[in-house]
């Protein structure tokens, strides 16, 4: 009974040992923080017990992760004595206060990209050739997908089809103008208003809409967005319109239902 | 000697057109494919292609293999690394643009490869696209993480660690990169450094970036 237990036990001991080495080897412990002189004694001690293949076969599999884990440790020293070891917590520091035009300056200053051609060459073609004659056709191949019977094709009008959101209903220029317009419109003699009270609507969504039409309007140098302080302004300019009078700046402004709802109220 | 000067050219444009020309996922030629190509002496032919290919600031770049591997001990040997021709100096961001990669994307990649190094080589994935996505957005930081995944500059095995992949062993020089990283200092600090002048960044800027990086989940933006 002793006996048994004592097997159970080792078992346990081992299956611990060898989940711990698989944690080791997916990163996600130090392969210090494993006593390997500990390890081995646990091993031992059980190894003149075990008599079924299984009970074998298990402190096998505690010896192999073991011995990763030991060569893990070998790397980890290798790579800690070369100059390529940083600690990975400064270096997430580092990137965390570097802007990314600073990063990408410090990246082009080690990049060397490979340069390759590309082009059609005889046996590409060839190969290219064979496939498409050895290709079943069309109907061939749907009959493998059981798609079910051929639906002939039919017809859609323009209104069902915008129903769809396939087609837009009006022209997107033309959504442009009117969205303008109505800027325009509310900004009244201030010539200004204030972003939010444009943009925001009861619907999410739509709201979404209309601050990617704004967008573009800005872009587009059809609307002008003037930032003073905490709030921004919406500047509507009338035609003719340049494209170099448009922002050349991407401002990212964002969009949650908390803001659009908090603004609501 | 007279008989080497009229061999080696020939092998020499051989060489180029091997390496050039991709024909397959990954660009230049193994060492393999260049020992059938020009022979025994590929190596004197590829330093004769690297001498001539100087004046046009490329050069002939050796793989191995698994330069980074941990306990594996792989198949080293001439069998396994593959040849490429890179740019022999670097880019200027203005001259970075023409390569294809958005400098927000290069910032993203040079923080991926440099936390993958600080790892051993090896990090998980989501570990990654967390750091990137301080900089660039979440949503941004999962596509993000998928090109350079496409593109060969980051490789995940089978256990789902994310490692460096043969377009960053190609390209990068990893030490530069790291010793650049570690001795940098926060934007901030250059400017006062190099003007002598404490003066604190604009509230507004501060707060663009702030907004910038906090653009997470369940979060729709416009760019105005």
């Amino acid at each position: 009974m002793a006996q048994r237990t004592s097997k159970a036990s080792g078992r346990k001991e081992l299956e611990e040992l060898i989940q711990t080495c698989n944690s080791i080897e997916s990163r996600q412990f130090n392969p210090f923080l494993l006593d390997v002189s500990e390890a081995l004694r646990i091993i031992r001690r059980h190894s003149e017990s075990w008599q079924t293949l299984q009970d074998n076969l298990l402190d096998m599999r505690a010896i192999t992760s073991l011995a990763r884990v030991v060569g893990l440790q070998s790397a980890n020293l290798r790579f800690q004595s070369s100059s390529l070891f940083v600690d990975p917590g400064m270096v997430k520091q580092k990137i965390g206060s570097m802007s990314r035009e600073q990063l990408a300056e410090l990246f082009l200053l080690s990049w060397h990209p490979v340069v390759e051609l590309e082009q059609l060459t005889d046996a590409s073609t060839k190969e290219a050739l064979d496939y498409w004659q050895q290709m079943l056709s069309f109907f061939e191949r749907r009959k493998r997908l059981a798609a079910g019977p051929f639906e002939t094709p039919g017809s859609m009008d323009s209104p069902e089809l915008a129903r769809m959101r396939v087609l837009e209903e009006k022209a997107f220029t033309k959504r442009l103008e009117e969205m303008r317009m109505e800027m325009k419109e509310k900004a009244g003699e201030e010539r200004r208003i204030e972003y939010w009270s444009f943009v925001r609507t009861s619907n999410f969504p739509q709201t979404v809409l209309r601050a990617q039409m704004v967008s573009f309007l800005i872009s587009y140098g059809m609307a002008a967005l003037d930032r003073k302080k905490e709030k921004m302004f919406l500047i509507p300019r009338d035609p003719p319109f340049a494209s170099r009078q448009g922002s050349p700046l991407s401002y990212p402004i964002p969009i949650t239902k908390e803001v659009v709802l908090s603004r609501a109220k | 000697m007279k008989q080497e000067q009229s061999y080696y050219p020939e092998r020499v444009k051989r060489a180029a057109h091997l390496l050039f020309f991709k024909r397959g996922r990954v660009p230049g030629a193994r060492s393999w494919e260049l020992k059938t190509g020009l022979g025994k002496e590929y190596l004197k032919v590829l330093t004769q292609l690297d001498e001539s290919l100087k004046d046009l600031d490329l050069e002939v770049k050796k793989v191995e293999s698994q330069v980074l591997s941990d306990y594996k001990p792989g198949l080293d040997g001439e069998e396994e690394s593959r040849y490429f021709v890179r740019l022999k100096g670097t880019l200027t961001p203005r001259e970075a643009r023409m390569t294809g990669w958005r400098i927000d994307n290069l910032a993203a990649l040079a923080a991926c490869l440099s936390l993958i190094v600080s790892k051993q080589g090896k990090s998980e994935r989501k570990e990654l696209e967390e750091a990137i996505g301080q900089k660039v957005g979440r949503w941004r930081a999962l596509t993000l993480t998928d090109a350079f995944l496409r593109s060969g500059y980051i490789e995940e095995d089978e256990e789902g660690l994310v490692k460096l992949g043969w377009r960053t062993r190609a390209e990068l020089d990893l030490e530069s990169l790291m010793m650049l990283i570690a001795e940098s200092k926060p934007k901030g600090v250059i400017d006062q450094e190099s003007e002598g002048v404490t003066e604190a960044s604009r509230p507004e800027d501060v707060a663009g970036e702030v907004e910038a990086a906090e653009l997470g989940e369940d979060q729709a933006s416009t760019d105005a």
